[in-house]
């Protein structure tokens, strides 16, 4: 099973680079040239004080766009998962308050966002997507090594990986 | 994890740091000029029927008092709001020649591109006293989202449509004269917590969002109201 593990690792980190990554990537990129809905979207959760939403709502998609890169490169694969993995996390509370205080709203995390009619609000769905998502980030910043990467696996780490796993 | 142990090391981090920092870069480059792009800009020209203490809004009715004080907030590009310019804009409209209330129109631009050349068109059009009906001529024809139909040589031509004949008209629309001004008019929107258009309010109260939107009777009945 662990000599399995050993052997599949690599790959199952880069699927997991390339669909963390690759979300971020999406996400940042669908908002990046609507600033209005993007701040419109951070607003609407009612969870910041309007102007700092307004801030958070220009730098996030340049963010998520340059955690995807990174990701999708594989460039200090640790820290990017870990980042992303927090940014979830963040989006996960954000959308959890907002359905316990009964707000109808979309995520807004590929665009759009804002008040919604009340059956069209998805919390439970964007909730369970970004739950997987904190998941393959966690996987990444246990296993950083991964295929296809510009972080090459120090060689000490390579030769000693026998017993540290 | 010393990296520095790793015979390759040195060639490794320099690929890799070169990566980072034109991620970075990137990011800075789309980040810094949007930021200041979103500052208010108070040397903006502004049309003459606007002020800053309305939330840069075109006001009509700016000297009644004792009458209700409508704000719309509008994209001109967005279905919803063309939907309720056909429910309430000829009622609105004969709100402000009867002088029966004060009304202002936020032209936002959340949809970005299309809408921008078009609130700009619309503050132009303000100028030469004929707001109101490129208001309605662009809702009662709203083309889909961006799809390239409204250009600089559109709206002159539909100046021209309008009854405008002025040179300053088409310089306004060709130079986007008012670009700073419809900046200032989406940050305005947002300080206000302004989070779907059409948004109205009378005097300073949003009108109810389940049913004054969608009915000319429920909408009437929050102004006599007011």
């Amino acid at each position: 099973m662990k000599n399995k593990h050993l052997v599949l690792q690599p790959w199952l980190g880069l699927i997991a680079r390339l669909t963390l990554g690759g979300v971020l990537f999406a996400a940042g990129y669908l908002k990046i040239d609507k600033p209005d809905i993007s701040q419109m979207a951070v607003r609407s959760y009612e969870m910041l004080p309007i102007s700092i939403a307004n801030i958070l709502g220009l730098v996030l998609p340049p963010v998520e766009i340059a955690l995807g890169a990174l990701l999708i490169l594989g460039v200090v694969t640790r820290v990017a998962a870990a980042l992303g993995g927090f940014t979830m996390f963040i989006f996960i509370i954000a959308i959890a308050q907002a359905w316990a205080k009964g707000l109808n709203i979309d995520c807004g995390c590929f665009g759009g966002g804002g008040s919604v009619a009340a059956e069209d609000t998805r919390y439970l769905q964007e909730i369970l997507r970004d739950l997987g998502l904190v998941f393959l980030a966690a996987y990444l910043v246990r296993y950083p090594f991964t295929k296809f990467s510009i972080d090459k696996k120090p060689r000490e780490i390579s030769e000693a990986i026998g017993d540290v796993e | 994890m010393s990296k520095a142990k790793n015979p390759a090391g040195g060639k490794d981090n320099f690929t890799r740091n070169l990566v980072i920092a034109v991620v970075v870069g990137v990011a800075l480059i789309m980040l810094v000029p949007t930021i200041l792009s979103k500052q208010t800009d108070t040397s903006a020209a502004i049309p003459a029927s606007v002020s800053a203490e309305d939330g840069y809004g075109i006001v009509f009715n700016k000297e009644l008092t004792g009458v209700p004080f409508i704000e719309i907030y509008e994209d001109f590009q967005c279905p919803a709001c063309a939907r309720f310019e056909s429910i309430a804009g000829e009622y609105i409209e004969e709100l402000i020649t009867t002088k029966k209330a004060k009304v202002a129109f936020h032209t936002l631009s959340f949809l970005g591109g299309e809408s921008q050349i078009a609130a700009n068109a619309a503050a132009c059009a303000a100028d030469e006293g004929k707001f109101l009906q490129l208001h309605k001529t662009l809702m009662a024809n709203q083309p889909s989202e961006n799809s390239g139909a409204w250009t600089s040589s559109y709206f002159s031509t539909l100046g021209l449509g309008l009854g405008i004949s002025s040179p300053e008209y088409d310089k306004c629309i060709s130079t986007n004269k008012y670009k700073g001004w419809v900046n200032n008019v989406a940050e305005e929107g947002s300080q206000r917590n302004i989070n779907s258009t059409p948004t109205v309010l009378i005097n300073g109260k949003e009108i109810d969002r389940d049913t004054a939107y969608a009915s000319l009777g429920d909408f009437m009945l929050a102004i006599e109201k007011a």
